[in-house]
């Protein structure tokens, strides 16, 4: 009887997962990104609202000079320098990828929409700025906060979840606009 | 032993030189871009969760999955040292180590984020980092725009509590 029940449930759950396998399968690779985006961003220090504050307020940015050689003291700004090797890598990569002929695996295109100009957009990265600065936090670093048990992180995110909501609500005949966050 | 305990260490509690979490970073991006065609942005995802929390059957977006990855790696790569901790650096100083002013801080922090990252286009994943390393001008526009309000924000603030 017991058996039965559950060879009927496992049963249910093989039809339901065919009918949608497509979105099914590419959850856990998701996961597994996003916790890959998670971990470096931990690691590079952006988590850290010092480190952060560093990059808006640099202190103790010198050079040495000794007969022993140069020293760099150039911590303050290590956040430049996690931003700009991504960036690098990640043009490099794509510049490889496109040359190769095939800029993903399936041989599909990549889902990309570029930003158009609009200086409208402008103001809210100003916005956007005011909010990093008193935050610590932009929305990727503030999840990864929560993960690493900052516990005021939770009200970061609650803050965002608010914003983007707000602008959704304020401003509705701006959300069509592109995004590519 | 002495070895494994440094490798131990390096993956799962120390920070990283700046070179390598950019190269981690950016070969997230492109692991991403490869495998599933996507780009690699938080802000979205933040968007899905509030479609589905409005409309209850409301199916999950893909960028729902990614930004649920974030907080298990930032996890993973602590876990060596890992704890529950309402400090939050400098800023405590800032708020008079009041927790309830801190609190409102962050909320009215995050609600800028949120609303500026919609505003702007994306936050610093989609403009900074994507948009930037595909050529977009709009997107390093927004950067900058970004630094140029982090900093005069920062130095006004620090400048005012008189905070190292």
């Amino acid at each position: 009887m017991a058996l039965k029940k559950i060879s009927g449930k496992t049963a249910m759950k093989k039809a339901s997962s065919k009918k949608n396998s497509d979105s099914q399968t590419k959850r856990l690779p998701l996961l597994g990104f996003g916790a890959l985006f998670g971990y470096f961003l931990s690691k590079s220090g952006a988590t850290d609202y010092d480190t952060i504050i560093n990059m808006f307020r640099p202190q103790n940015v010198h050079i040495d000079h000794s007969p022993a050689g140069l020293s760099f003291h150039l911590e303050s700004l290590q956040l430049y320098g996690v931003i700009g090797v991504a960036i690098a890598v990640i043009a490099l990569g794509l510049l490889l990828l496109e040359s190769s002929g095939k800029t993903t695996r399936s041989g599909k295109p990549l889902d990309w929409e570029p930003l158009k100009w609009d200086t409208d957009r402008l103001m809210g990265s100003f916005i956007f700025g005011a909010g990093w600065a008193l935050s610590g936090a932009c929305p990727g670093t503030s999840l990864a906060q929560l993960g690493e048990g900052k516990c005021v992180a939770l009200f970061t995110v609650i803050g965002i979840l608010a914003g983007v909501w707000a602008y959704r609500k304020y401003r509705p005949k701006a959300v069509d606009k592109e995004q590519v966050c | 032993m002495g070895f494994l305990t440094t490798l131990l260490n390096l993956l799962f509690s120390q920070s990283w030189s700046w070179w390598a979490a950019g190269l981690g970073i950016g070969l997230t991006a492109l692991g991403l871009a490869w495998f599933t065609g996507r780009r690699l942005g938080v802000t979205g995802g933040f968007e899905d969760a509030l479609t589905a929390m409005e409309s209850k059957s409301s199916p999950m977006n893909w960028k729902f999955w990614f930004i649920l990855g974030i907080p298990l790696g930032s996890f993973l790569a602590n876990i060596g040292h890992w704890n529950w901790t309402w400090l939050y650096g400098r800023l405590d100083a800032i708020t008079y180590g009041n927790i309830y002013i801190k609190v409102l801080w962050l909320l009215v922090g995050g609600f800028l984020v949120g609303f500026g990252a919609r505003w702007a286009g994306g936050c610093v994943s989609g403009n900074s980092i994507m948009g930037i390393s595909t050529g977009n001008k709009m997107s390093l526009a927004v950067t900058l725009g970004f630094l140029v309000a982090g900093i005069i924000v920062t130095n006004l603030i620090f400048s005012f509590f008189k905070v190292m």
